[in-house]
């Protein structure tokens, strides 16, 4: 899936979250989008997964405007696995079932949904949690849950915003060893926002910095 | 998951407003299926009376034989008539008997004597009963009552009419109000689970997507409803059933006919099912934009 940003502007009221912003995602690329808080980082995430319309300028994805036919919406919306900084899970649904229902909201086959929730569990390792709510996890037990809904679907684009913010070092290097491994073997492209310094050092990947709703780095551009 | 487990899962998660909605419809057909039955009873009754062009002259008490048999003799002289009997208190207590024969104590209370002799009559021509019935009631010295099946039956189509009238209205006015409360608990469980279908939406489901199990929940609620409210009173139709027919005999006014009672049953479902799956749809496209 490419992505495209062209002069996009996000305006809430008076405050510009994002400003005249260009660049472009080609497919199975692993991108860091960098920042402080509030910098626009989760406000670009929202953008592709038309959760928010662009105040000015165009998003095209596989060279289509981005936005604009609700059905293509929730078409692309099914290739993108999603890891919201709150995890948005289903409160009176199992681990099992919120994993469930993203797999039958992409129409994948009704005979091989319970092995992939199998599949997906064992990955982030919440096994012997798998029939445990919501409420009854912790921190980083649900962020793992929100990455293998994410992941069960086979997605094309993986957006995560602010994966590791729960979890611990261990736990976190796991999650970004995991994805880095997606990435690589299946060439799903991973969009991660992050402020997490030690992260960004570490992964050898390209990086868009991002200030007060603008561009300010983009280590795609300084490396050409 | 399957759209009848998520329903299934809505209806656990709020049973006492599911149990309203279902309450509310199974009320509005039992009151259908009662006056369906009732209103099938009476049109019975009617089709019995209309079947039967017959007049009945109930004789002063006292008279002669010579002054009953002149009665009959004019009687006989009259055009295109089926048949005349003669029915004589003793009779009567016979007939009488006969009708009342598991009740021994009103059997045995009554005699010959307080019942009046009569003569029945039937006509080819219903025209010739109506100029006897004129004739005979100016003869007020010997004739005590004469009854016309013509009033009995403009009196049952009056009966008839106001009571399927009354019914309609009763049972337009529950239906509306079932709509409304399954619209409004339809939009109350849709209001309780904004947050999942807010996930939904942004996972990539249709708008249908998480509609239908919300529709399909009305639908539960039309089948269930019209099915409780049928079972009610088609359970108290066949409880009743003697007694009743007894009081309307020789009429059969509650029938023993699986198929009639299966024939009101797919009347009530379908008006359940269509009453219900409009009421969602409504609740549904309020509050699912």
């Amino acid at each position: 899936m490419k992505i495209k940003f062209k002069k996009v502007s996000k305006n809430y009221g008076i405050v510009s979250a994002l400003k005249k912003t260009n660049f472009s995602i080609n497919d199975g690329e692993f991108l860091l989008l960098i920042g402080p808080s509030g910098a626009g980082k989760s406000t670009i995430l929202k953008l592709i997964l038309g959760q928010i319309k662009p105040s000015y300028g165009q998003i095209l994805i596989n060279g289509t405007i981005w936005g604009n036919n609700k059905k293509a919406i929730d078409q692309t919306r099914r290739k993108i696995g999603v890891i919201f900084q709150d995890y948005q899970l289903i409160p009176d649904k199992s681990i099992e079932e919120n994993i469930a229902l993203a797999l039958d909201i992409v129409s994948y086959p009704k005979n091989r949904i319970q092995t992939r929730i199998d599949q997906v569990i064992e990955q982030v390792d919440l096994s012997t949690r798998r029939f445990l709510f919501p409420s009854q996890l912790s921190g980083g037990e649900l962020q793992r849950t929100a990455l293998a809904r994410a992941l069960a679907i086979e997605p094309e684009v993986i957006l995560a915003d602010e994966p590791t913010g729960n979890l611990d070092i261990d736990n976190s290097w796991k999650l970004i060893k995991l994805l880095k491994e997606i990435n690589k073997s299946t060439g799903t492209t991973i969009i991660l926002a992050t402020h997490d310094l030690d992260l960004i050092e570490s992964l050898n990947t390209r990086t868009i910095s991002i200030k007060n709703g603008a561009i300010v780095k983009d280590t795609a551009k300084t490396t050409k | 998951m399957s759209t009848s487990k998520t329903t299934w899962h809505h209806i656990r998660r709020s049973p006492f407003q599911s149990l309203a909605a279902i309450s509310t419809l199974a009320f509005s057909f039992f009151v259908f299926s009662a006056f369906y039955i009732i209103s099938s009873g009476l049109s019975s009754t009617l089709k019995f009376f209309e079947s039967k062009p017959e007049i009945t002259i109930f004789l002063k008490d006292g008279l002669d034989k010579d002054t009953v048999e002149s009665i009959q003799k004019e009687i006989s002289s009259y055009p295109d008539l089926k048949e005349i009997r003669f029915i004589s208190k003793e009779k009567a207590l016979e007939i009488y008997k006969e009708q009342n024969k598991d009740n021994q104590m009103l059997t045995e209370m009554v005699t010959a004597s307080i019942l009046p002799a009569s003569f029945e009559i039937s006509a080819l021509n219903p025209n010739i009963l109506s100029q006897i019935a004129q004739n005979f009631s100016q003869k007020k010295d010997i004739v005590d009552e004469i009854i016309y099946q013509q009033d009995v039956v403009q009196s049952l189509i009056t009966w008839t009419n106001n009571i399927r009238r009354f019914g309609i209205i009763l049972v337009s006015v529950l239906a509306t109000l079932a709509f409304f409360v399954i619209s409004v608990i339809i939009g109350m469980k849709i209001t309780n689970r904004k947050d999942e279908i807010k996930i939904s939406r942004l996972l990539g489901a249709s708008r249908f997507y998480t509609k239908k199990a919300f529709l399909l929940e009305g639908i539960i609620y039309g089948i269930l409803g019209s099915f409780i409210g049928w079972l009610i009173a088609s359970l108290l139709a066949y409880h009743f059933a003697n007694d009743i027919n007894n009081f309307f005999k020789p009429v059969t006014f509650i029938r023993f006919d699986l198929n009639y009672y299966l024939k009101i049953l797919g009347i009530a479902n379908l008006a359940g099912v269509t009453i219900s799956y409009l009421a969602s749809l409504v609740g549904v496209r309020r509050y699912i934009k």
